[in-house]
């Protein structure tokens, strides 16, 4: 071993102090409480809707609600995984998740073509679609600023799939955290303007992600 | 003589606890073992650089090895990681001749190097990516040396080099 190396060393190993690891858990957590502050937010500015356990949502409702929120779980489980290096990972459970996820807007396509869509909320002139993308968008951002700083300390080593894992799991749990409550529980709302974030929160993380977490 | 996978690990565990004799171990294995790991994939007068910045990685993201995991494919991640930025930002050096003696190894270490091996990573480029970036990455020629020696056109030399290090990126993590 050449003296620089022997140096770096000696001098690395004289300036050690003890660290606190970095676990999985703490990750997850930091990621859950994030969500839960989106939804508390999300709560205080549009008020709980209790007509969902009052037998006023539709099943599409829910089955929009939980196929985003397993995306948020998956994605976010993966990132939270991806800022500890190892080789040899093949978990694609976000991907599946998102192609399940994608069914969504289709099913809302098919019933805007099919006549479906009847209600003054439903189909592309839907007037709060912009409100519900923004307000999805704005409790996407409070997830990745927690997942960015999770992975600004753990260390990533695919940085486009965290990236885009970072888009997925934020924008997948703020929709979530916004989307309970959303009292419109038609098909082509929740297809649409209840899936629209995640992907653009997909996109913009892919974007946007990448020079901040790497190292 | 390097110590093997369990012996790391607890020598990783202490050092996270701020053991400063068993963290200078580890360090000086890890150095002798990416010596190793990189020996055929960046020129000689690279190679010590590369080591020290792999070690000065595994320095600074000591917190994210997890003790109850085995330690080899937690540094062969960072090792890996490091080696396609320094691929990245290398782009034009002398030729050096790639040293050629395969040192002898363990069996212990055979599997494990086997397993987190660079060449496997190559293995999912295709024969032009590797080719391009062998030559001009990792031996050093100038795109249009690297251009006249396969035949490429400059232009696909320098497509070949950015889309095999984009692939290599992504195969980090993924691949054994």
């Amino acid at each position: 071993m050449n003296t620089s190396r022997e140096n770096m060393i000696a001098g690395l190993a004289d300036d050690l102090q003890p660290v606190r690891r970095i676990t999985v858990q703490g990750g997850l957590l930091l990621v859950g409480f994030a969500t839960l502050v989106a939804f508390g937010v999300s709560v205080a500015v549009f008020d709980f809707w209790f007509g969902m356990f009052e037998g006023e949502a539709s099943s599409f409702f829910w089955v929009t609600n939980g196929l985003v929120l397993l995306l948020g779980l998956a994605s976010a489980f993966a990132l939270v995984m991806g800022g500890s290096p190892r080789v040899g990972q093949r978990e694609n459970a976000p991907g599946w998740s998102a192609a399940m996820v994608a069914v969504l807007p289709m099913a809302a396509i098919i019933a805007l073509f099919t006549g479906e869509a009847n209600h003054v909320h439903e189909g592309l002139n839907d007037p709060v679609a912009l409100m519900c993308t923004r307000a999805s968008l704005a409790a996407a951002a409070l997830v990745a600023t927690a997942s960015v700083l999770w992975l600004r300390r753990s260390a990533p080593v695919s940085i486009e799939r965290s990236a885009w894992l970072v888009g997925l799991a934020s924008g997948a749990l703020g929709t979530f955290a916004y989307g309970i409550t959303c009292p419109l529980d038609t098909v082509s709302h929740l297809g649409l303007w209840h899936v629209a974030p995640v992907a653009i929160a997909a996109v913009i993380g892919r974007i946007v992600v990448p020079p901040l977490i790497r190292w | 003589m390097i110590a093997d996978e369990a012996t790391l690990a607890r020598l990783m565990a202490s050092a996270q606890d701020g053991d400063k004799a068993a963290y200078n171990v580890l360090l000086s294995e890890a150095g002798m073992w990416l010596e190793r790991y990189f020996r055929r994939r960046v020129p000689p007068s690279q190679l010590d650089d590369l080591v020290q910045d792999v070690l000065l990685a595994i320095h600074n993201k000591r917190a994210t090895y997890d003790p109850t995991r085995p330690f080899m494919p937690w540094m062969a991640a960072i090792a890996r990681y490091r080696w396609v930025d320094h691929l990245r930002k290398v782009y034009k050096h002398e030729s050096k001749e790639i040293e050629d003696d395969d040192a002898v190894q363990d069996s212990e270490e055979e599997v494990t190097l086997a397993r987190v091996s660079l060449e496997r990573l190559f293995s999912h480029l295709n024969e032009s990516q590797a080719e391009a970036i062998e030559l001009v990455k990792i031996e050093g020629l100038s795109i249009r040396e690297a251009s006249q020696r396969t035949g490429q056109s400059e232009s696909l030399v320098k497509v070949n080099i950015h889309r095999g290090l984009k692939k290599l990126a992504a195969l980090v993590e993924k691949a054994d």
